[in-house]
């Protein structure tokens, strides 16, 4: 068996590659035996309204706290107006990555500040 | 080109590199690492299947492309004497190149951001990472600079077994030389062609829709390319590598590397969870559907890639 001759530079290639091939393979080992895999969890949460060229707009941030994604989330706010009437608003999300958050805006025509009641959460979503 | 071919006081043969010419070699190496995986860098699919896949999966990835790069750098790399230690150094030296690359570019694409986890970031890079690796690998050892040092594995082997051919009469009779490592050649440029289309929607599509007869037709087009790659055409190599030991050698040649553009097709979709809920019938469709590019990866890594 030769003897391995290499420079300075390869030398910090290697040792700085080495370093990153490990960190990923332990932190993916470790992930792989210690994460549950929980199905996704997905909770909505709703920001302040705002009005915006004549109707009012509501931020939403959803979270999902599990493990595995979740994809075509469907996301619908229900707002009860004093009269007891409903209005509704959504918008989809693509992709829920694990533990993630994605931020969208729902609008309405009633002031949801107002409003009898305000609720919002996830309709469905594709299991992954 | 390199001054190591104009430069009589270069390093020889199997000493120290100077600074200079590892850096070209890196240079390389990142060169090719981009431009075999700058379809895979872009492509919404993959960053996707970064936070889809199960980390398990994902160890399972880096272990296979560890092995193919093993593979590739002993029967094609750019080391002379390769012994399987510094194989093994120079797949971990691509495999981080790879993973830095990968890194630096998704940042840049804005695919990583602060607002992710670290699981998903971490997914999304290794993914990528990988094929950039093989880029990298092969990148080096084929762009540029092949001065009379840069003898490959392939042909230290062929010297070898050349001369134990001198004392064989029944030379003919057998399979051409070095067979595994026409095969792992195969099977890495069956994989490097094949990921960069294997986890988009279009195979899914073309699997479902085509009909068992276009299928065939298709195979039959794989196997053509393939044989119009390996015999007919001047591509480099195919003298040397391919039409010496008759029928039975160019058939045997062709066959292999189907299977392996089959089987490179077959773990890339499994891998791609492209399998799952799936009737057999469009399993198979798929496999066949990217066996053609994988085929054609199988036949360049035969003759084009060393």
């Amino acid at each position: 068996m030769s003897k391995i001759e290499k420079n300075w530079l390869e030398w910090s290639v290697f040792v700085i590659s080495l370093a990153l091939v490990v960190s990923v393979l332990s932190y993916l080992s470790y992930q792989a035996l210690f994460a549950k895999s929980t199905p996704p969890v997905l909770v909505v949460e709703l920001g302040s309204a705002q009005r915006q060229n004549g109707y009012y707009e509501l931020p939403v941030t959803v979270h999902n706290r599990g493990s595995q994604t979740a994809e075509a989330v469907q996301i619908e706010v229900r707002l009860t107006k004093p009269d007891d009437t409903h209005e509704q608003a959504g918008f989809e999300i693509q992709f829920m990555p694990p533990r993630s958050s994605r931020r969208g805006v729902v609008t309405f025509e009633a002031d949801p500040r107002t409003a009898e009641r305000l609720s919002g959460r996830a309709l469905g979503y594709q299991a992954p | 080109m390199t001054d190591r071919n104009a430069d009589p006081s270069a390093a020889p043969v199997g000493d120290r590199r100077t600074v200079r010419q590892s850096l070209e070699e890196y240079g390389r190496g990142v060169a090719g690492g981009l431009l075999f995986s700058l379809p895979f860098l872009y492509t919404m699919e993959i960053w996707w299947s970064g936070f889809q896949t199960q980390p398990a999966h994902l160890l399972a990835y880096m272990a296979v492309t560890f092995l193919l790069l093993l593979g590739y750098n002993r029967f094609a790399g750019m080391r002379r004497d390769a012994n399987l230690l510094e194989v093994c150094i120079d797949s971990v030296e691509e495999m981080g190149i790879g993973l830095l690359l990968a890194a630096l570019v998704l940042f840049l694409i804005d695919q990583i951001t602060t607002e992710m986890t670290a699981i998903e970031i971490m997914g999304k890079i290794v993914v990528e990472s990988m094929t950039i690796a093989v880029g990298v690998s092969v990148g080096t050892a084929q762009l540029g600079a092949s001065g009379a040092d840069a003898k490959t594995g392939l042909e230290a082997d062929e010297a070898r077994s050349a001369d134990s051919a001198a004392n064989d009469a029944s030379g003919a009779a057998q399979p051409p030389p070095s067979t595994i490592g026409q095969l792992v050649l195969a099977f890495c440029g069956a994989i490097l062609f094949a990921s960069n289309v294997a986890p988009t929607d279009e195979i899914f599509e073309i699997g479902m829709a085509a009909s068992a007869l276009k299928l065939l037709g298709l195979s039959a087009l794989s196997l053509l390319v393939g044989a119009i790659a390996l015999f007919f055409s001047d591509f480099r190599g195919a003298e040397a590598h391919v039409r010496r030991g008759g029928l039975f050698a160019v058939l045997f040649a062709l066959i292999t590397s189907y299977c392996a553009a089959l089987l490179a097709a077959g773990l890339m979709l499994w891998f791609f969870q492209r399998f799952e809920d799936m009737p057999l019938m469009i399993a198979v469709a798929q496999v066949i559907v990217l066996a053609f590019p994988a085929m054609l990866g199988a036949s360049a890594g035969r003759l084009l890639i060393q």
